[in-house]
Order: C-alpha cells, then sequence, then structure tokens
C-alpha cells in the first residue's frame, strides 16, 4: 500500500499540471472560431435530426457553401428527444454566450423564444411578398406580437393511414367520422379475426405528441384549449367529451390497444409498417417509409384527413420546424443567407423530392417534378394548409407540461376526464396570468 | 461437523448468488457491447457470435467523445484536488485546534452532504447566469468541489482525529506554529485519508449528473454521464453505442475502487463509527 | 498567548471553506425559499411578489399528491429492501474465507457506477422485446407475452426500485460489515455457551450492537432515496403518465423545461420540507442510538 501512495502522490502533482495545462489550452468559451481568411465566416447551424435520409441536408449545406465560399456552415445535431432540444436551447441562449447563428426551432417555440428576446426579429429581412408565398398557418405560428420570428423550414400535419386493401375488403371507405372509425374496426377486426391486428394506434405516450393527438379530437368536436383571447375552453363539454372519447377508445371500445399509451411516432410507425394494425395517426414522413421497397403494407395503405365528430370536419395539429438567428449571432447577415437558402423553393423541392419532406411554399406542391417523385404530397396540400397550430403562447411549455400530465392521467384511467380538465384548467390560469403582464 | 459444512455449503452458495446478481448486470452491458448491431436485434444468442469492436469505433466517430472523456477526467481531478486542499485547511482547525462552535460547524458540513441537488440548482443557475460564466467548465468545477466539499472534511477531521494527540502537542513544545505542526508533521500521516477523500471526490464528480447536466452548455465541455444521456439520434436507439460508452465510463472506476477499495471504505465508514 | 494564536489560525484555516459553503450551498437553500414566494419567469424578465400563490396552487394540483406519493413509497420501500438485503449480505461477508477481500471488493462495484449508467443498464435489461429479463422469463416459462416493464404505470416504479436497490445495497453493506466487526468475538462465544442458536445470538447479540449504525445507515440512504433523480430521469423520465414522478424530477422538469423559477421552487420548498421531516422523525425514533453516537464525539 504504501508503495502505492507514494507512486500515486508523487503523480498527482504531475497529473494536476498536465490537466490544468489542457484545461487553460483547451477551455471552451463558446464563442465561434476565429475567421481563416479575411472575409471567410463560420456559422454554426442547430438542428434536430431530420427524419428520412440525413444526405439530403448534407448535400444542400454543401450546395449552400458552393454557392457561397466565404462561408463555412458547421452543422450540429441536437439530441433526440424534443424535450432535451428544448433544454438544450434554454439553457444555452439563456446562460449567456451560445455560439449559435441559425437555429432549427420546433413551431411551438417561437413565441417562448421570441419573448425570451432569444432570436431577432425578421420582419425587415424576411418581406411581406415573400411571406405571400408561405402557407399561412406556418406564419401565424412564427408570428408574436405582430412581428414575425422565423421562416417557416417544414411542414407536419396530423393525417390518418389506412389499409385501402382491408376497407375494400370490407366494402368500408375511409370514415370521415369518429364514430365510423369505430364501426369500420369492429367490422374489419371482427372479420379478420386476427389476434395481431390492431384497430387504430395513435400516440398516447406523455410527451409532445399527446397533445396533438389530443386537440386532434378535442377540435374535431368543436372545443379547444386556449382561445385566442387568452381564456380556456378546457372545462366545455365538447372539450370533456373528446378527451372521454380517447378514453374510451382503449378502455371501452377496444378499438386502440393499452400499448397505445406508450406509443410515440415510430411506435405506431413500425406497428402500421409491419401490417398490425388498420388506421393509424401520424405525420406524413411516415408515407414514403410505408411505400419503400421490402415494407410489408406497400401499396395497401392509403392516406387522408382525419376524422371528425358527427358532421365536424377533422382538424390536424400543425407541427414543423422554422428557422430563426441568434439573438448573439455575430454573422446574422451570413445566417440569413442560410435560412434564405434553406427555404428557398429550390431546396424545399429538394427535400420534398428526395426525403418526403413536406415544403412549407405552396408553390412547390405544384413543381411536376415533385408531384411525379412524391404523388402524395399535393394530395396532402389541404390538409396541410388547413391544420390548426397549438395555442401559440411564449408559456406553451407549461402549457404542455400541465396538459401532458393531465391527460396521460385520463388516458391511464387515473382521473375522470372532468377531474383532471379541471385540475388542468386551475393550474394553466395560474400560468397564463402572467402572460398579461 | 456436518452441519457446519453444511452451513458453509449454503453460505459459499448464497455468496455465488450475490455476486451474480452483482455483476451480471455490467457484464451484460459488456457482452452488449461487443455484439453487432444484426444480433442485437434479436435475443437468443446471448453470447456474441461475431465479437465486434465497431460500437466503440463508432461511439469515437459520431461525437467528440475522446473530447468529453477529458472534459470529465479534468473536471474530476481539479474537483478533488480542490476539495482536498480546501478540505484539509478545514479538517485541522476541526479536529485539533480548540475552539468554540466544532459541533454545529461540523453539524452544518455534514448537513449540506444531505441537501437534495435539486433544490440548489436553480439557484445556482441564476447565480451563474448573473457572473456570465461563459466557460462552462467553471460553472460545473465550482459546483462539483462545493458538494464534495464536505464528504472530503468529514473524512480528514475523522482521520485526523485518529492520530494521536501528543504529536501535535510534541510539536507546539517543540516550538512550531499550529501551521507548521500541521503541515509537517500531522499532514504527512495523513496520506490513507487523503487517498481516501481524494478517491470519494473524484468519484463523486466524475459520476455526478444533475449540475454537469444544467451547467453543460457545448458538446466540447460535455462530460460523460452528460453525453451518455443526449446521446444523438432521431428515432431509433443505439443500443450497442450506448453500452459502449458504458463500459468507457465504468473503466476508470473499476480501476479506481479495486485499487483504492481500502480506502474507500476506511473513509465511508470513518464517521459513521467510533472506536 | 498560544491558545489565542491557535484559535485564529482556526478560523482563518476554516474560513475559505465555509465561505465556499455558505455561499454555494446555504444560500442557494434561501433563495430557494425566496423565489418560491415570487413569480420568476427568466427568460421573460417577469419577477414579481406571489406570496402563497404557488403554494395554493400546488397543493390542489393532483400532479403534486402524486408526486408526494410517489417521492414516498419510492424512498420507504427502496430503503427497507436495501437495509434488509445490504445486512443478509454483510453478514455472510463477516465470515472468514478466502477471496472475502476481492468479493468486498467486487461487490462494491454497482455504487461507484455512475448512476445513469446504472439506468441505461437497466433500461436495457427491461426491454418488452430486446431486454433480457423477459428472454429470460419467457424461456423460464415464467411469463407468456413480453411484460412492459417500463411502459406500465404500476410495474414501472417496481422496476425502478428494483435496479436502485441493485446500486446503492453495496454502500449499506460495508458500513454494516464495519459495524459487523466492532462486535466483540467473545459475546459470540457467550452466547453459543449460553446455548443460544445462531438466529437467537444474532437477534440479542449482534441486532443491539449494529443499531446505532443502523440508524445512521438508515438515515444516509432514506434522505438520497428522497432526492433520487438521476436514475429517474434516465429511466423513466417520470412516466408513464407520471407514475415515477418523484418531486426531484416535477421540480427540474418546470425549472428547466418551463423556465418557472417560482412555481419550480414551491415544489423545491416541498421536497426540503419532506426530507426535513423525514429525518427529523428518523433521529427521534433513535434518539437513543444518536445519543450514544454522538456522545463519543470529543
Amino acid at each position: 500500500m504504501t508503495s502505492l501512495t507514494s507512486k500515486q502522490s508523487a503523480r498527482a502533482p504531475a497529473a494536476a499540471l498536465l490537466v490544468l495545462s489542457l484545461c487553460v489550452s483547451g477551455c471552451p468559451t463558446g464563442s465561434s472560431p476565429p475567421t481563416v481568411a479575411s472575409d471567410m465566416v463560420t456559422i454554426v447551424f442547430k438542428h434536430g435530426k431530420i427524419s428520412g435520409d440525413p444526405r439530403s441536408l448534407q448535400d444542400l449545406l454543401h450546395q449552400f457553401e458552393a454557392r457561397h465560399p466565404n462561408i463555412r456552415v458547421r452543422s450540429e445535431p441536437l439530441p433526440s428527444s424534443t424535450d432535451q432540444q428544448h433544454q438544450i436551447y434554454a439553457i444555452n441562449l439563456e446562460g449567456g454566450a451560445s455560439g449559435m447563428d441559425v437555429l432549427a426551432m420546433d413551431v411551438i417555440w417561437i413565441a417562448e423564444f421570441a419573448r425570451a428576446g432569444w432570436i431577432h426579429p425578421l420582419d425587415n429581412l424576411f418581406e411581406p411578398g415573400q411571406r405571400a408565398e408561405f402557407f399561412p398557418n406556418t406564419l401565424e405560428a412564427a408570428t408574436y406580437q405582430e412581428k414575425i420570428w422565423a421562416v417557416p423550414w417544414y411542414i407536419d400535419a396530423g393525417v390518418l393511414y389506412y389499409r385501402k386493401d382491408l376497407l375494400k375488403k370490407y366494402g368500408r371507405r375511409p370514415p370521415p367520422t369518429w364514430e365510423e372509425l369505430v364501426e369500420t374496426v369492429r367490422i374489419v377486426l371482427g372479420g379478420e379475426q386476427e389476434p395481431r391486428l390492431y384497430g387504430f394506434i395513435w400516440q398516447g405516450r406523455q410527451y409532445e405528441g399527446l397533445i396533438c393527438n389530443a386537440l386532434e379530437f378535442i377540435r374535431s368536436n368543436g372545443g379547444d384549449v386556449l382561445r385566442p383571447d387568452g381564456w380556456t375552453e378546457l372545462t366545455s363539454p365538447d372539450t370533456v367529451e373528446a378527451v372521454a372519447f380517447m378514453r374510451d377508445l382503449i378502455h371501452r371500445h377496444a378499438v386502440s390497444p393499452p400499448l397505445v399509451t406508450m406509443a410515440d411516432e415510430e411506435t405506431s410507425r413500425h406497428l402500421f409498417a409491419g401490417g398490425r394494425a388498420l388506421f393509424t395517426r401520424n405525420w406524413p414522413y411516415a408515407w414514403t417509409l410505408f411505400e419503400q421497397e421490402g415494407s410489408p403494407v406497400r401499396g395497401k395503405v392509403g392516406v387522408g384527413p382525419l376524422p371528425g365528430f358527427g358532421n365536424r370536419a377533422g382538424v390536424s395539429t400543425l407541427g414543423g420546424w422554422h428557422l430563426g438567428i441568434a439573438h448573439d449571432s455575430r454573422q446574422p447577415g451570413a445566417a440569413w443567407k442560410l435560412i434564405e437558402f434553406l427555404t428557398s423553393p429550390e431546396a424545399q423541392k429538394m427535400m420534398a423530392r428526395k426525403a418526403g419532406i413536406a415544403p412549407t411554399r405552396a408553390g412547390v406542391y405544384r413543381d411536376p417534378e415533385v408531384v411525379a417523385a412524391q404523388p402524395f404530397l399535393p394530395a396532402l396540400q389541404p390538409i396541410l394548409a388547413s391544420a390548426r397550430p397549438r395555442p401559440v403562447t411564449p408559456f406553451y411549455p407549461m402549457v404542455s407540461q400541465i396538459l401532458q400530465s393531465e391527460f396521460s392521467a385520463v388516458l391511464a384511467g387515473l382521473r375522470s376526464p372532468r377531474a383532471a380538465l379541471v385540475a388542468a384548467e386551475r393550474e394553466l390560469l395560474h400560468t397564463l396570468l402572467l402572460e398579461r403582464l | 461437523m456436518t452441519a457446519r459444512h453444511g452451513h458453509d455449503i449454503m453460505a459459499r452458495l448464497l455468496l455465488a448468488l450475490v455476486l451474480a446478481w452483482t455483476l451480471s448486470p455490467i457484464l451484460w452491458q459488456v457482452t452488449t457491447s461487443l455484439k453487432p448491431d444484426s444480433e442485437l436485434m434479436q435475443l437468443p444468442p446471448l453470447l456474441p457470435a461475431h465479437p465486434t469492436l465497431a460500437h466503440y469505433r463508432a461511439l469515437f466517430e459520431h461525437q467528440p467523445f475522446h473530447r468529453i472523456i477529458l472534459n470529465s477526467f479534468g473536471i474530476a481531478a481539479l474537483t478533488a484536488l480542490a476539495a482536498l486542499v480546501l478540505g484539509a485547511l478545514a479538517a485541522f482547525p476541526l479536529a485539533r485546534l480548540p475552539m468554540r462552535g466544532k459541533f454545529p460547524i461540523l453539524g452544518l458540513v455534514l448537513g449540506t452532504t444531505m441537501f437534495p441537488a435539486i433544490l440548489t440548482v436553480g439557484p445556482l443557475f441564476i447565480f451563474m447566469r448573473a457572473l456570465g460564466l461563459r466557460d462552462t467548465w467553471w460553472a460545473v468545477l465550482i459546483s462539483h468541489t462545493t458538494f464534495a466539499l464536505p464528504l472530503t472534511i468529514w473524512v480528514l477531521t475523522n482521520f485526523l482525529r485518529e492520530l494521536p494527540e501528543d504529536l501535535y502537542r510534541a510539536a507546539r513544545v517543540d516550538g512550531c506554529s499550529p501551521w507548521q505542526a500541521f503541515t509537517r508533521i500531522l499532514l504527512p500521516l495523513c496520506r490513507p485519508g487523503l487517498t481516501a477523500a481524494g478517491v470519494l471526490a473524484f468519484l463523486f464528480s466524475w459520476t455526478e449528473f444533475l449540475y454537469a447536466f444544467t451547467f453543460t452548455a457545448t458538446e466540447a465541455s460535455r462530460t460523460v454521464p452528460v453525453a451518455i444521456v443526449l446521446f444523438p439520434g432521431l428515432h431509433e436507439i443505439r443500443w450497442g453505442e450506448i453500452a459502449a460508452a458504458s463500459v468507457v465510463v465504468t473503466l476508470p472506476v473499476i480501476v479506481l475502487v479495486l485499487f483504492f477499495h481500502r480506502h474507500i471504505v476506511q473513509g465511508l465508514t470513518a464517521g459513521a463509527l467510533k472506536g | 498567548m498560544n491558545r489565542q494564536s491557535e484559535t485564529l489560525t482556526g478560523y482563518l484555516l476554516l474560513f475559505p471553506a465555509l465561505f465556499i459553503l455558505t455561499l454555494l450551498a446555504l444560500c442557494p437553500i434561501l433563495i430557494l425559499f425566496w423565489l418560491s414566494m415570487r413569480y420568476r419567469v427568466l427568460p421573460f424578465g417577469i419577477d414579481l411578489f406571489a406570496g402563497a400563490d404557488h403554494y395554493v396552487v400546488l397543493l390542489q394540483a393532483p400532479r403534486f399528491w402524486n408526486s408526494l406519493g410517489v417521492t414516498l413509497y419510492f424512498a420507504a420501500l427502496s430503503v427497507a429492501l436495501e437495509v434488509l438485503l445490504g445486512l443478509s449480505i454483510a453478514l455472510l461477508l463477516s465470515r472468514r474465507f478466502r477471496g472475502a477481500g476481492w468479493a468486498r471488493a467486487l461487490i462494491l462495484l454497482p455504487w461507484a457506477i455512475p448512476t445513469v449508467v446504472t439506468a441505461k443498464l437497466w433500461d436495457w435489461i427491461y426491454q418488452p422485446d430486446l431486454g433480457v429479463l423477459n428472454y429470460l422469463l419467457q424461456n423460464l416459462g415464467i411469463t407468456t407475452a413480453p411484460v412492459n416493464w417500463l411502459g406500465t404505470p404500476s410495474l414501472a416504479i417496481h422496476a425502478a426500485i428494483i435496479a436502485d436497490v441493485w446500486k446503492t445495497t453495496p454502500f449499506v453493506v460495508i458500513l454494516l460489515l464495519a459495524g459487523l466487526a466492532l462486535v466483540p468475538r467473545d459475546l459470540y462465544q457467550a452466547a453459543a455457551l449460553d446455548g443460544a442458536s445462531s438466529w437467537q445470538s444474532f437477534v440479542h447479540v449482534t441486532l443491539p450492537l449494529l443499531r446505532p449504525i443502523l440508524l445512521v445507515v438508515t438515515l444516509f440512504r432514506t434522505i438520497d432515496a428522497l432526492r433520487a433523480f438521476d436514475l429517474l430521469y434516465v429511466l423513466t423520465g417520470g412516466g408513464p403518465a407520471d407514475a415515477t414522478e418523484t418531486l426531484s424530477l416535477y421540480a427540474y422538469k418546470i425549472l428547466f423545461q418551463t423556465m418557472q423559477f417560482g412555481y419550480g421552487s414551491a415544489i423545491g420548498v416541498m421536497l426540503f420540507l419532506v426530507v426535513a421531516m423525514v429525518s427529523l422523525l428518523q433521529l427521534w425514533l433513535g434518539r437513543q442510538d444518536m445519543r450514544r453516537l454522538v456522545g463519543r464525539t470529543p
């Protein structure tokens, strides 16, 4: 033991010195690396991983660098879960020098980032003439206090996928109402007698996706969570009824299996792609994966709008990502150039063709090459254009936390819909009273 | 005799069970890290048919993992150093010098080890933000040192107390100032205590997650526990790489534990029992 | 003169450590209480007096009561299992046999591994389709279908407890081993001469002498379990349906995902109160043992 400790105590100071010197030389300071050539700039582009082929984004960035030889783009991916992404952004942007230039933001974060002063308003850069080419609902989500804060990059909306082969077999059509969906599931499952075939798979896990799904049920019944004037509709009969229906899908009608309460987009996609479900709700990205080579459901999938209740139309929740400029970016000019490029018609066309990512410019849907490569996209256009954003408030993260918890409790059978929504409303009002400040 | 023999066999069996319970999750993770992706997707092969180091390679390719390890190591080493220095300085008066209020101070020190980290992380975040700590190594280092300090104080105070009183008295009689008595006589005798406290502080910092997670900015300044949690990936989880990362992180820990096992035990048990 | 210089030196040497602890450990607690009475949304620069508003809403929120229950349940079950298991293992290891040193070193490993690694380790074991636990259970015929350990509210908390027990039992073991080593051998011999069975000598000789250290261990472990964060954050994230959301996790989510530092701090204060009350209760229950322990301090 003594020999060990004396060796160790001799090495310790040396090790400490080594570490100290490494520390001093290599301590990260969060600033962008120094410019190499006289006007060579590097901008940091932070984004989540894009679903589909990651090379499409890399190719786009290379193209941009080719066109702007004095700009280098450092692409930094974010961690996988949106909660962690949000936390990284919040801690970095709030903590001081963020070292970021272009940020890809989930559509639900824009109001918060705007109010926090983490991003630049883009009114003078993003002209009204250009804006007209984008879907209005995406602009709505990017507008806070009458200024525009981000440029819509790509759009998402909830859609209903169905097995057209099974529907045809039983003479059923894609259901325009939730009631008819339940009925169709009963008929098909009863006929098929296949225990591994589920009726309707959706995202009921306790995460942001649950809010998207829940809003689709709620709004298609005429209810809502937050009205634009700031008051809540959480406890209106329509809302309560819709939430009860979500729970009943699992516990009463047995249309959705209990695993739905653990399902996110990928779980749902895997199940449907393996032929294990009749209906599923998901985002448009799943289509190309269902139709790829070797997929068991290739050629058997139809996609359309979500159902509504009674004679109401279905309502999709708007998703998608926008691009903004960090408030402490040292190269806002270069950052804007990258944003312009990534949201240009050609870039959006390329992403649409190669990865099936839905563009935010309406015009791209009419492009013949896009139509040829991804014929389902033009069919989706009306759904995308009419999708409704989640409540646009800087306090959205808190709203989401509260609702996720309560909706989840309803689905798990721990609280009645009414009790959960009353509790959610109380907490929401407590948070939102700060909005008036 | 046969009862005794039976007892022994029982005891050995139980011991084997306990060791199996303790070690098999770790061994399973090692096995996982060596299995190629194709074998990970189904379970009949328990042991890798075609062991591969691909996950370890991928680990270092997909992110600057060597940088991350360096961050962890640097912060842990500096934490241990700082906690040892400040802890030793504080332990000496608490163990040997006549002062009032020793007991409450020790109680306070012990009390801080019981703080849930979640309580201080919010205010500390505001504090770090106000200081404009651009360099997040400092934020993590400061918070780690703060919470490793009570541990080192506790361990060193107990070790110093174990040393015979006469040593200090004799040194004073010989004309040493308290400081000289401390640095020349007592401290050198305290090597096991210093080792114990140093290893414990290092382990604390190496494995700490909450502060490192909250005060971490870029990938470049991340520590290993944080990197394991923030693994990049869209929807699919790369179990093989996570297993490889786990093994890489655990190796230094295993080395430390096996080498300094006695010290660790002494350090942890020192204050809990007397006599 | 001598004494004065000693005292002065003492205070000087003590000062740096005390300064750091006061500034970075104590003050934040006071700030926590302060924040809990304010509306403080960090990024928006909102900072207003709230009084007891946060507490009023918190105490009516089902999510708060759920997390309180989860916190207490997790701690109670974890600590009970750890102490029982730890005591058994310590008794086993306290016998003299070849390789005892190695066994004791190996036993310590789970404790030293970073908690987040433990969480990932068990996450992998608990996977419904690819995890080895379901594989073993199905192959041994104990279950017929894959069990969703981390996805079923009633199972998830217990799965987490098992992972926690695996990780922290070693700590209990080494402390109890040290305590067992202090029990004089002659007492056992005397008991054996009196005709006591091993169980009787355990109950009447070992246990009473072990009580003070059992108290210390239980106290430490309870506080640790009440404040557990890393394991649950990584293993379950608080889900499913908040079934594993302890007060620590709840507070963290509110603080760093919504940046509501006022409301989040109120949750923190509640955790502080829970830890304080449980600690005081345990100290009071074991006050005689405490006196014996403390009395030995010079």
